[in-house]
């Protein structure tokens, strides 16, 4: 066991294992034997085979884009540590301190670094790259569909705008909180000195890295037809660029566990001393839920990827009715994970904002136990819901029914949330900075959310609703309205301790309100659309449909405009905003307690508590 | 399933990390269950839909039951071998490598059997394709019993040469055993889930 | 806001501010869940009969039924928390520093297990709702099978086609006759579709070798869309037809003129 005392890092010798492989390595060297691996299993696959088959381009392009990600941990370092241990010689102390990236300034955020804060801000970059792109695609989406018989884009490049936005801002939704605040803020709220598991954390955000460049190549493989729920058999008719989409999905199925393990671990086992789970701040077990119900949810999507895989390479017939297969397979796999996903995006970006609530009304969280029920009921009956997403399927009509009830009954749990927040809020006096607004946002936004869940999931108004564009808003006023809307609130929340900077205020303002007063046109006038008959994911619609449809595209506009202001926002107050006080909003989580930069390991002497966070207020009696 | 993190918890006794780390790998361990989960999910109920009578087309030839079970014996036996050792440390150095050479062994038995499907037919231009959902499916549990096979022979050979080193820690290499024990355990009833799948034809 | 509506809204320890009812706070919420319960509830009633297309079918009543009275029930829970949001919106605090610590309430035991309770007796009403049209329609379904018309409808990449066994035709358009029940047998050629007859309120996905059924009752005359509701590759958004709910004597009309052009549909 070896033993580091802390001492501030100007005192202490920058560590510089000479010889060591790991001092050479980068994001560069990474990619260059990534693009070595990938293109040399390219050549060497193609060279002799047939490949006017597509069953052969599939598993050329599908081996050589899996390639690409190995040959990028290769070169980044990350199996260095695998294989020390493997030949028995150890990571030695000096080694693993220079893996933390201890004084080496912005060279680290792009190295193998584990140290959980630079993780978490090389997630953040990443979330807000993959929202750029995905919001970029819905712009254009929107665009197309700003008036019937439009041709901006054909059918062929819409449809894959479809499918790309959906799975890009799936991707980012699933770790806009977890990946940013999980990883930075959450270890130095819970007392710990880092994750669990560091080069675990460093090992879940390289190897999402790797995923982006091949989500990107879709786009230069001819698209993907069958938006992002990929279903099968569309999934096997579809060309080369459903590739990409398969392997992005193994990938990022791998970075989730990974990281869904680390961050439970880290919760279960590194609380600090007294923080008993009924001191746990509720941002940390929202994250946890979420992220322990990601860890069993993903590997059926990969299993349903890997046999879409198997089906276009090798020939198997697993969606193939011909020899046996059947679509309904694919779904029930599909929504198996795809249900439980939906929660796992929602449940950090709620368990973000009743972390905020609390400290800009100076009162404690209403019924912190209401809470954890609501999240836990959450996640324990989201597993039992797949099938209302297959009501119109034809698959086992019979059991609509019971899948209808456990549906409804989620509607419970959901209520505590809100109670929990209307609760914070009564009889208090909001302090109505940035972080705070975006507490009434998520209240509307998923209000309306919820309520036109309760029509979608019984099977009569299903009927009618299903597929079309009513069921997009729904889910959009749902992940975008409660998930984006919690997580923007967590970053002008954390953001003073991320940068150390405030983020700036007359742009927050004017982002929030460009942002949810275009979201609300624009998918109340997607309501519209659905109500009126229009089915969803068409490039196309008949004129009955062109004002609701008009509507939507101002909003995405405003929703657009919104975005890039805060992003300016971001940019400008992260370089050059006002400097940030320790504890700017007088905050009781142990994250207020440090400094910024904040120290390697966080905490000097290791915290005790004493209390749990929320002794706002005055006594009541 | 080397996590080397001394140098962050500081503050923890050898005993904690032990502990978390074993959590850590047996959440892994959650994943992967419902991989399995999802793979046997597929094999009963495209067997009980059998689309088109084409869960076994006419004609077409299928494994042992004993086959299913002869894939999984490489993964019992090094889990068995690896229990004991973790019980006997001077037997360590033997357990460890009938572990490593049951696990080769049962991943060239595997291929071996990848390589002499029984049941791919040929379309009509000529090229092979996997006829019927049996098919399908046995090809997909065979897939995943070789990932075992490899995770866990990596596993073990590093254990193999670890086992040979004075050098190391023997504290921290007993949790490893034991972090170790968890994943031979976990790839050893996968395998006999996968067997018994695989008997119902 | 003044002194003395603050001294009301945050009771000081032990003081007593008479009676829930008779709070400032109370009172403006209690007006702010009436507003915004009562526009709920108008909303739900007149926007959605105005939004959706016309109703030709038993079915689809249903199906408007519901979307109308769910918005109604749900209106009061909505109202509430809006109510409550809104009040401590109204109650704002602007400045750089943080405002007066607040009263420091942990939990109310009561309110949680009646709010829990009405949620659930919410969802109950939903359920029960759900299962009585659900069970009606199939009860219906199963008694009408003798009487009612069959359709075999079949999706491909990109049309729709339909077969009508009893009168031997095919034809692209769906035509069906008023106050007869129908019975869609539905498969699909390739990939996955979903059948939807708009104005019916009706839809079942075609999938490849396995047939869908769906039954519906059209109680007036009318046009119908026929459109997928399943993404199914480029031109899905084309993939779309018409039709008419008709007299009985135009359908048969209808029937005669398809059988002599030799029972294909021109």
């Amino acid at each position: 066991m070896t033993t580091l005392t802390h001492a501030p890092a100007s005192s202490r010798p920058i560590p510089n294992p000479k010889k060591s492989l790991i001092t050479r390595l980068h994001m560069g060297t990474g990619m260059v034997v990534g693009i070595i691996f990938c293109w040399g299993t390219y050549f060497a696959m193609k060279a002799g085979r047939d490949m006017t088959d597509s069953h052969n381009v599939n598993k050329v392009l599908l081996a050589s884009m899996m390639m690409w990600s190995f040959g990028f941990l290769v070169g980044i370092g990350a199996l260095i540590g695998p294989f020390r241990w493997l030949i028995g010689k150890d990571l030695t102390a000096e080694e693993q301190l220079y893996l933390a990236g201890d004084g080496q300034g912005v060279k680290r955020y792009f190295k193998y670094c584990t140290d959980h804060k630079v993780v978490g801000i090389q997630y953040l970059v990443g979330v807000m790259t993959m929202l750029g792109a995905g919001g970029t695609m819905a712009m254009m989406i929107r665009t197309n569909l700003a008036t019937p018989g439009s041709h901006f884009v054909n059918p062929n490049v819409y449809n894959s705008l479809v499918g790309l936005h959906g799975i890009t801002m799936i991707i980012a939704l699933i770790i806009v909180s977890t990946g940013p605040f999980g990883n930075y803020i959450m270890p130095i709220m819970i007392g710990a000195a880092d994750m669990a598991f560091p080069r675990l954390n460093a090992l879940s955000w390289w190897v999402l890295f790797t995923a982006i460049p091949v989500l990107c190549s879709a786009w230069f493989l001819g698209g993907i037809p069958t938006g992002w729920t990929a279903y099968a058999p569309l999934s096997d008719q579809a060309g080369p660029g459903m590739n990409a989409f398969l392997a992005t999905i193994i990938i990022f199925a791998l970075s989730t566990a990974v990281a869904g393990a680390n961050i439970t671990t880290t919760v279960i086992a590194m609380r600090a001393k007294g923080m008993k789970w009924n001191r746990v701040p509720i941002f940390v077990i929202g994250a946890t839920i979420s992220v322990a119900l990601a860890v069993p949810a993903f590997p059926t999507f990969m299993v349903a990827m890997i046999q879409t895989a198997m089906d276009r390479t090798i020939a198997t017939g697993f969606y193939d009715p011909n020899v046996g297969g059947s679509g309904w397979l694919y779904a029930n796999l599909f929504w198996i994970m795809g249900h439980p996903e939906v929660y796992v995006i929602l449940i950090p970006g709620v368990a973000a904002l009743m972390e905020i609530a609390p400290v800009f009304v100076r009162k404690p969280l209403f019924s912190y136990n209401a809470a954890i029920a609501g999240f836990a009921g959450i996640a324990g009956l989201s597993i039992l819901v797949w099938a209302h997403h297959m009501y119109m399927s034809g698959w086992m009509p019979a059991l609509n029914g019971p899948f209808m009830v456990t549906t409804e009954f989620i509607s419970v749990p959901t209520g505590l949330l809100f109670l929990v927040l209307i609760g914070t809020l009564w009889r208090g006096k909001p302090w109505m900075k940035l972080p705070m607004l975006s507490v009434y946002a998520f209240i509307w936004d998923f209000l309306i959310g919820g309520i036109t869940g309760i029509y979608l999931s019984d099977v009569p108004a299903d009927n009618y609703l299903h597929g079309s564009m009513y069921v997009t808003a729904h889910f959009h006023y749902t992940l975008m309205g409660a998930a984006l809307t919690g997580a923007i609130g967590g970053l002008a929340y954390w953001f003073p301790k991320m940068t150390g900077r405030m983020l700036n205020e007359r742009g927050g303002y004017i982002s929030f309100w460009l942002v949810q007063i275009g979201f609300n046109v624009l998918f109340l006038g997607m309501f519209l659309a659905g109500a009126e008959g229009q089915p969803r994911r068409v490039a196309d619609y008949a004129h009955l449909f062109a004002h609701a449809n008009l509507i939507s595209t101002i909003g995405a506009y405003s929703v657009g405009i919104g975005m890039l202001t805060l992003l300016w926002a971001i940019i400008h107050s992260a370089r050059s905003g006002v400097v940030a006080p320790m504890n700017p909003w007088g905050a009781k989580t142990l994250e207020w307690t440090v400094p910024y930069p904040v120290p390697l390991v966080n905490f000097d002497t290791p915290p005790v508590v004493t209390s749990d966070p929320y002794g706002y207020g005055r006594s009541a009696k | 399933m080397a996590h080397d993190t001394e140098f962050h918890i500081h503050h923890d006794s050898p005993e904690k990390v032990g502990r978390r780390e074993r959590l850590g790998v047996r959440i892994l361990i959650v994943a992967d269950g419902s991989f399995l989960f999802s793979m046997i999910f597929s094999w009963f109920y495209l067997r009980n839909l059998n689309v088109n009578g084409a869960w076994l087309p006419k004609g077409v030839h299928t494994f042992t039951t004993s086959s299913g079970y002869m894939a999984a014996a490489g993964l019992v036996v090094a889990a068995v071998a690896h229990r004991i050792g973790e019980k006997k440390m001077e037997a360590r150095k033997i357990t460890s490598m009938v572990a490593f050479l049951a696990l080769i062994f049962g991943l060239y038995y595997q291929w071996h059997q990848m390589a002499h499907m029984p049941f791919i037919a040929q379309d009509d231009a000529g090229r092979p394709f996997y006829n019927g959902a049996y098919a399908s499916n046995w090809v997909l549990v065979a897939g995943a019993n070789m990932f075992h096979y490899l995770i866990g022979g990596f596993v073990a050979l590093g254990l193999v040469i670890r086992g040979r080193r004075a050098s190391i820690d023997p504290v921290l290499e007993e949790w490893r055993q034991r972090i170790a024990g968890s994943w031979f355990t976990w790839i050893a009833v996968s395998g006999i889930l996968c067997a018994i799948a695989t008997s119902f034809k | 806001m003044v002194n003395h509506e603050e001294e009301v809204l945050a009771p000081t320890p032990g003081q007593r501010v008479g009676t829930f009812s008779k709070r400032k706070d109370v009172k403006r919420t209690f007006w702010l869940w009436l507003f915004f319960t009562i526009v709920f509830c108008v909303l739900g009633r007149l926007a959605y009969p105005h939004w959706m297309p016309p109703v030709l079918s038993k079915e689809m009543q249903g199906n408007e039924d519901i979307m109308i009275w769910f918005t109604v029930i749900s209106a009061p829970i909505a109202g509430i928390v809006l109510a409550v949001a809104m009040e401590s919106f109204l109650n704002m605090h602007r400045g750089d520093t943080p405002p007066e610590e607040g009263v420091a309430i942990r939990t109310n035991t009561p309110v949680v297990i009646i709010w829990t309770a009405g949620s659930v007796f919410f969802c109950i009403v939903a359920i029960v709702w759900g299962l009585v049209v659900m069970n009606t329609d199939a009860t219906k379904a199963a008694a009408d099978s003798a009487t009612s018309l069959t359709v075999d409808v079949t999706g491909a990449q990109w049309n729709w086609s339909f077969f009508y066994p009893a009168q031997n035709i095919h034809t692209h358009t769906l035509n069906l006759p008023v106050d007869r029940p129908v019975t869609f047998n539905v498969i699909s050629d390739d990939v996955n579709h979903s059948f939807w007859p708009v104005q019916l309120g009706v839809k079942v996905d075609a999938n490849r070798l396995a047939t869908t059924v769906i039954h519906a009752t059209p109680t007036k005359v009318g046009v119908l869309d026929v459109k997928c509701a399943e993404l199914c590759g480029l031109y899905h958004a084309y993939m779309e037809t018409s039709g008419q709910v008709q007299t009985s004597a135009d359908f048969t009309s209808w029937v005669s003129s398809i059988q002599a052009t030799g029972g294909v549909q021109q």
